[in-house]
């Protein structure tokens, strides 16, 4: 093994950033992961469990966790705080009847200590449907600005047509680069 | 006195040939030594990683990109199942492409690093393209929420303030719902312009009959009690929720059912269904039809061969292998075949 590639892993590791992404069920989290790694969209089924993708944005290595939001794994979002870069909550706008349910446990996600560095994104999803809530709208429901634990930023976007997705993963890798890699 | 005589001895021998056994010695050393750098060399060779030249790369790059571009032409003219296995296919080995590609910037020159990037993203286009040419979107559904979400996304900004505008919106999405609620004891019907593409709620029914004639967005279901609620190809997910002793029946693409006892489902579900928290709910195929059937499935989108109804995860039961006992399939004869009244 050459020292370059010794080099090479030092310089890999250093540059991984792990996510975390939750919300309820519904959501849009699988098809905003899918969707991001440019797989089809359309075969999507509620997530039993978890999904891991790892993949490559702007030079980073990213390992996203996608863990279903079902009620009964709800208590099973804790086990994956651990180092945890980043936190996407993921919001269907058009869930109306539920945004108090979404904003009870985004807040107590929020107050997890194992959570307490890292950047939070919420992505107000499914804003190409018609009855969709804006993005302005889901920051009062979900109080966003009360929040100040954590750096954090929502963006409206859709998971299916892809809009904004980028957008949002942009800003997120920039707050955390910022954060933890400030030597670069 | 031994020793004496043949140190001198040796030294007579050197005075004799000094010069030219020294001038040998030198020539010996340095043919080692050459001999040395050469094996140093050699050895220096084979170690080096093979994957760390920059010709290895370009090889396997450009043979990579050669597959999927392959995989692209093979997919048109093929069939639907044929081309969606392959642009899959064609995604996998682009991102892993794309990784090798990152995995190898250390050891490459800029313009080759920039050539690549570019033939990547080349490969990316062509590969969007050919899905777009291949599996095209459903034109109705699509064109008829894009404007619906340009309309929404033009109209906030204006005089309002952030909090009158919360409110306005909730008034807006209410609107946008085509609802039935708090009914007892009837007899409900919606046509098609009614729900076309909207949210449908349904919610503190009891003892009704309702029928839907039309492609929803979505459906929910909720505090539902011995009603029978048909409805026409929802183009997402259905909700059901605190339902109980009642008959659904419709397509969709997910079905999410919580709460939900003794309930019959007759289903056609493109992706799946999952019940939570729920007791005695039972599933048999979608055989409920209406005159304008066919229409509303296209306008849903939902792909009339795939019906996903006897699989069914239930998030309370986890054990594989074993069946959940919370739901069954109903039995044949005891499907319902007659639904109008």
């Amino acid at each position: 093994m050459g020292l370059l590639t010794i080099l090479k892993k030092m310089k890999q590791k250093e540059r991984e950033m792990r996510l975390l992404m939750l919300g309820l069920d519904n959501a849009g989290k699988t098809t905003i992961l899918k969707k991001f790694n440019g797989e089809d969209v359309s075969t999507i089924s509620p997530t039993l469990g978890f999904n891991i993708k790892t993949l490559e944005h702007k030079g980073f290595k990213l390992n996203i966790w996608d863990v279903g939001g079902q009620k009964s794994l709800r208590s099973y979002w804790r086990n994956y705080f651990e180092s945890t870069d980043g936190l996407v909550w993921v919001v269907d706008c058009a869930d109306v009847l539920r945004l108090e349910d979404c904003r009870q446990e985004l807040s107590s996600l929020l107050l997890e200590e194992r959570l307490g560095g890292a950047t939070l994104l919420v992505f107000a999803n499914k804003q190409d449907l018609p009855g969709a809530l804006s993005k302005e709208a889901i920051r009062e429901a979900l109080a966003l600005d009360d929040i100040k634990t954590h750096h954090w930023c929502i963006i409206g976007c859709s998971a299916v047509t892809g809009e904004n997705l980028l957008a949002g993963m942009d800003w997120l890798l920039d707050d955390i680069a910022a954060r933890i890699f400030t030597t670069d | 006195m031994d020793a004496t005589e043949e140190i001198s001895q040796e030294n007579a021998f050197y005075d004799r040939n000094g010069a030219a056994k020294i001038h040998d010695r030198i020539q010996k050393r340095q043919q080692a030594l050459a001999e040395d750098a050469e094996r140093r060399k050699d050895a220096k060779k084979s170690h080096s990683v093979r994957e760390e030249k920059s010709e290895y790369f370009l090889r396997t790059f450009n043979a990579e990109r050669a597959a999927i571009q392959e995989l692209l032409t093979g997919c048109s003219g093929a069939d639907r199942p044929v081309v969606t296995q392959q642009l899959e296919e064609a995604t996998a080995k682009m991102t892993q492409l794309q990784k090798f590609l990152n995995d190898s910037v250390i050891f490459l020159s800029q313009y080759e690093i920039r050539v690549a990037q570019t033939a990547l993203q080349k490969l990316q286009t062509s590969l969007s393209e050919t899905r777009e040419e291949a599996l095209p979107k459903k034109k109705f559904a699509f064109r008829s929420r894009t404007k619906a979400a340009e309309k929404g996304s033009d109209c906030p900004p204006p005089p309002e303030t952030a909090g009158s505008g919360v409110t306005k919106m909730d008034g807006a999405a209410v609107s946008k719902q085509a609802d039935f609620s708090n009914i007892s004891n009837e007899y409900l019907t919606k046509k098609s312009e009614d729900i076309q593409n909207r949210d449908v709620l349904l919610t503190h029914l009891t003892n009704c009959k309702v029928r839907l004639y039309g492609s929803p967005s979505t459906l929910h279901l909720k505090h539902i009690n011995a009603c029978e609620i048909l409805c026409g190809p929802v183009a997402t997910s259905v909700f059901v929720d605190h339902c109980s002793n009642s008959i659904l029946a419709f397509p969709c693409q997910q079905m999410r059912t919580h709460n939900t006892t003794d309930t019959q489902v007759y289903l056609h579900v493109t992706s799946r269904a999952i019940i939570e928290d729920c007791l005695r709910v039972s599933f048999a195929p979608f055989s409920w039809s209406y005159s304008t059937l066919d229409q509303d499935f296209s306008a849903s989108g939902l792909d009339r061969d795939r019906n996903n109804w006897s699989q069914v995860d239930d998030f309370n039961w986890l054990a594989a292998g074993t069946p959940s006992p919370n739901w069954t399939v109903i039995p044949e004869e005891d499907r319902k075949t007659t639904w109008d009244p």
